[in-house]
């Protein structure tokens, strides 16, 4: 060591005791939920300038007229109950007493229609205004307020998917919030809504703070997703947001934070058996798979796209990408859904003899295919690369083009591909799942099936509210998935939390927002 | 002077310019679409024609770079794609957290390294000289991004001393603001240490094998004298253009410790925009960084003569 360097390193010294001081007197505030977030929301506007964290921000701030139960149905929340008319057209909500904004008025049905003329504005750009202005679900006609605690919506046309749209979360929930949350330009101020929580503090690129909102009214139900009894346990809930990975690892372990709701599974190991942490793992509806340009040369060629998929050993590759915590589903409806049955659970039989005689039919002789992946999303690289590998046993020839997402989200969205590694993000009923997949390429060449035939089925399954006509629907949408190949998906994703084991309360479920409400710290 | 000032400042405008160009065409050039990104894989053809309409996308690339131009030579940098922040006071509010670490970091290297580099080139070849370059060479192999993550291992975590992660601006609570950029500067201070050590025992041979440094020797000056009154000016230098060049690099950002850390500074916000094709604030930091960057070596450039007169003399 240098006679320069010892002055310094003193100086050091006595920082670091400094710091330690300060540190421990700079301790957890009591009663403060330190969440992580992987990146800054973009807003606190439901719907509008969203991604997924800003939407986990906003649904502990607004509620919506109906909320996402467990079993990814729609329930009440703000509405006490919820009636439907026979021609299916005419939706009546009536608001439950007692509810309150976060500025202390009452919630009348005012607020509400106030709300969706907002939502329904082209200016507002919602997500979810495709959905109810006539190019999707159906169109809302009308809204009328028949007296304070009573809202009517009226639809052109009679739909099974109106309900579960208005509660997915992309959609903020469909939240009501108080017209004070706008400014008299018509500028977005902040939310002034009805959740068990309210904004305390947004510190762009570092925390958002939320308070306990003392003046919620909840429902007397048990919790149920995002509906049912609700009570802020803690006064504070801080989402800080910390981009890596390992920093976020370490802050959990150091107690800087309370909880990290978004590890990978090869992160896991790390923290599996830390004497303070808890891990909590469940199946999403985010859907893993591989799809397929069916308008590429090659591929158009349905027995080359049926041999990739008989070459890949679904339960194998989702053993090896997820350490054998997810389930195997080769069907685009969701393990968790309701609508899951033995048929959607019959998937591809691996079976490489059959793969290569389906390949020497179609004059296959080694061609390479470009699969496309990113590593923005682990998971999603390691399918390519173990897919890759699978179906080189069956001499099919796989290159992998790495890029990033923003890249690759562009080249799905034209359709400029062979072959890409996806992740969707979770669509919890079956049609919306569908939907997301079939669909005329001519005109939206991000949809992998153009089949007319399945986008009539498919039509036919947003409209009918019999559970029973729907699941047949699904059933046959499944087995014609299977025979036309337009994509393999490979799994649901997982939700694994990791929490400090002073946090009490938290429950996992299917659609990954975590709810921090009913949560407590030891 | 003042002709040399007036000279040196308008060189930096095509300077500017052409990053201005170069930025606004690469950005442009690189697959993603802001729009997508902000709708999501559900987004269809009419949305995202929309939202490219009120983004200002479906204009004319030239056309698009003029309007920009225009703006920011007005001082407006334009929105963030991402959240509609102002971008200018947006750079300005992150540029405070860099600067902050980068100044006291670089300050703290140049007052290591500069001494250690002349005792090292004094006792050239000695135990002294080869613990300094050998200690030298290990601070600069090594990733940041990896010493940044041993410090918080052994300060944060296994310590406990210094909080893991957040920020407190300093002009809130200097305290606590101390604490959460004690990890980070010490982390760039000693990898920079390395750096400018190597430097300045080069430029500090190249002095000591001088003539002048011999007479003064001859004169039977003593050794301190002769280190503090001729090598060190003199030696001084080179190292001052690479704290030049180096302060310029990582006011631009320090992306990757900025990361470890969790420092809501200019690098992070860079590479987030980057990742959100996010093109006013990307366009807006290249420009700011570039600008930064040409201030810090024509500061440099002036600063030369205090060192050596025949600078000024040219």
């Amino acid at each position: 060591m240098t006679h320069a360097s010892m002055p310094l390193f003193r100086s050091l010294g006595v920082v670091a005791a400094a710091a330690a001081l300060a540190a421990s007197a700079h301790a957890q505030a009591p009663n403060t939920l330190r969440v992580r977030l992987n990146a800054d929301i973009r807003s606190t506007d439901p719907g509008v300038n969203r991604d997924f964290n800003t939407d986990v921000v906003a649904l502990h701030l607004v509620e919506g007229l109906v909320g996402m139960k467990e079993d990814t149905t729609a329930g009440p929340l703000l509405a006490s109950k919820v009636d439907v008319s026979k021609d299916g057209k005419t939706y009546t909500f009536k608001l439950r007493d007692g509810v309150t904004f976060h500025n202390g008025a009452p919630l009348t049905a005012d607020d509400v229609a106030w709300t969706w003329k907002r939502y329904l504005a082209p200016a507002t750009q919602w997500r979810c205004l495709p959905e109810f202005d006539g190019r999707g679900i159906a169109k809302i006609t009308a809204i009328t307020t028949p007296d304070p605690k009573t809202v009517v919506f009226t639809l052109d046309k009679p739909s099974a998917l109106f309900l579960t749209t208005m509660a997915r979360i992309d959609c903020g929930g469909s939240g009501i919030y108080h017209r004070a949350s706008v400014g008299a330009d018509g500028k977005w101020i902040a939310p002034i809504g009805t959740g068990p929580f309210k904004l305390g503090d947004w510190k762009r690129a570092q925390y958002v703070e939320l308070l306990r909102f003392d003046g919620y009214a909840s429902r007397t139900d048990a919790m149920d997703g995002l509906t049912g009894g609700k009570k802020a346990e803690v006064d504070r809930l801080r989402f800080m947001v910390i981009p890596d990975d390992a920093a976020a690892k370490a802050a959990l372990l150091s107690n800087g934070i309370d909880l990290l709701t978004d590890i990978g599974v090869a992160q896991l190991g790390d923290l599996n058996g830390q004497a303070n942490v808890k891990i909590d793992i469940s199946a999403t509806g985010n859907m893993n798979g591989i799809l397929f340009q069916t308008r590429d040369p090659l591929l158009k060629d349905v027995r080359i796209r049926r041999a990739l998929a008989l070459s890949i050993n679904t339960p194998e590759l989702v053993r090896g990408v997820t350490n054998a915590l997810a389930k195997p589903n080769n069907s685009v409806v969701p393990i968790v859904s309701p609508y899951y049955g033995p048929v959607e659970a019959a998937g591809y039989k691996y079976d490489l003899a059959q793969a290569k005689k389906l390949l020497a039919e179609a004059g296959y002789t080694g061609q390479p295919i470009k699969m496309l992946t990113n590593k923005r999303y682990a998971a999603s690289f390691d399918v390519a690369l173990l897919s890759q590998a699978m179906a080189a046993r069956s001499g099919i020839k796989i290159d992998l083009e790495v890029i990033d997402w923003a890249a690759q989200l562009d080249r799905y969205s034209k359709g400029d591909y062979q072959m890409m590694s996806f992740v969707y993000s979770a669509r919890l009923d079956p049609s919306l799942a569908f939907d997301m997949l079939t669909g005329p390429k001519d005109t939206q060449p991000r949809k992998v099936w153009d089949n007319p035939e399945v986008q009539a089925k498919l039509v036919e399954s947003m409209q009918v509210p019999e559970k029973a006509r729907r699941q047949a629907l699904f059933d046959e949408l499944h087995k014609r998935m299977l025979d036309d190949v337009p994509l393999i998906p490979l799994y649901n994703g997982l939700q694994i939390t990791a929490a400090n084991k002073k946090v009490q309360g938290l429950r996992t479920w299917a659609a990954e927002v975590p709810r921090l409400w009913n949560v407590k710290t030891r | 002077m003042l002709a040399y000032l007036v000279r040196r400042v308008a060189m930096t405008v095509p300077t500017l310019l052409l990053v201005a160009l170069t930025v606004f065409v690469l950005m442009r050039l690189i697959p993603g679409d802001p729009a997508l990104l902000m709708l999501g894989d559900s987004a269809d053809a009419a949305q995202l024609a929309e939202a490219r309409r009120q983004l200002g996308l479906d204009q004319p690339v030239p056309l698009q770079f003029m309007h920009w131009l225009v703006q920011v030579l007005q001082g407006d940098f334009g929105h963030s794609i991402a959240n509609g922040q102002a971008v200018l006071p947006l750079i300005l509010e992150r540029f405070q957290v860099s600067a902050s670490i980068v100044l006291v970091a670089v300050a703290i290297a140049a007052l290591i390294a500069v001494p250690a580099g002349l005792i090292a080139a004094w006792k050239q070849n000695k135990p002294l000289d080869v613990a300094i370059v050998g200690g030298a060479t290990l601070l600069l192999s090594v990733p940041s991004f990896w010493l940044g993550l041993l410090l918080l291992l052994a300060f944060g975590m296994k310590l406990g001393w210094l909080p893991v992660v957040g920020y407190v601006p300093l002009t809130e609570d200097f305290g606590q603001g101390l604490l959460y950029i004690v990890l980070p500067i010490a982390t760039l201070a000693l990898i920079e240490t390395g750096v400018l050590t190597r430097m300045s025992r080069a430029s500090a041979i190249e002095v000591l094998r001088l003539e002048y440094v011999t007479h003064a020797r001859a004169k039977g000056a003593p050794e301190s004298q002769v280190l503090r009154r001729h090598v060190l000016p003199n030696a001084f230098a080179p190292t001052l253009t690479l704290i030049g060049l180096v302060l310029g690099h990582l006011l631009g950002g320090i992306a990757v410790l900025e990361t470890v850390f969790t420092l809501p500074g200019l690098g992070r916000l860079l590479v987030d925009a980057i990742f959100a094709r996010d093109y006013p604030v990307v366009q807006g930091v290249l420009l700011f960084t570039a600008l930064i960057y040409v201030a810090i070596n024509l500061l440099v450039d002036l600063c030369y003569p205090l060192f050596d007169p025949r600078v000024a003399a040219q």
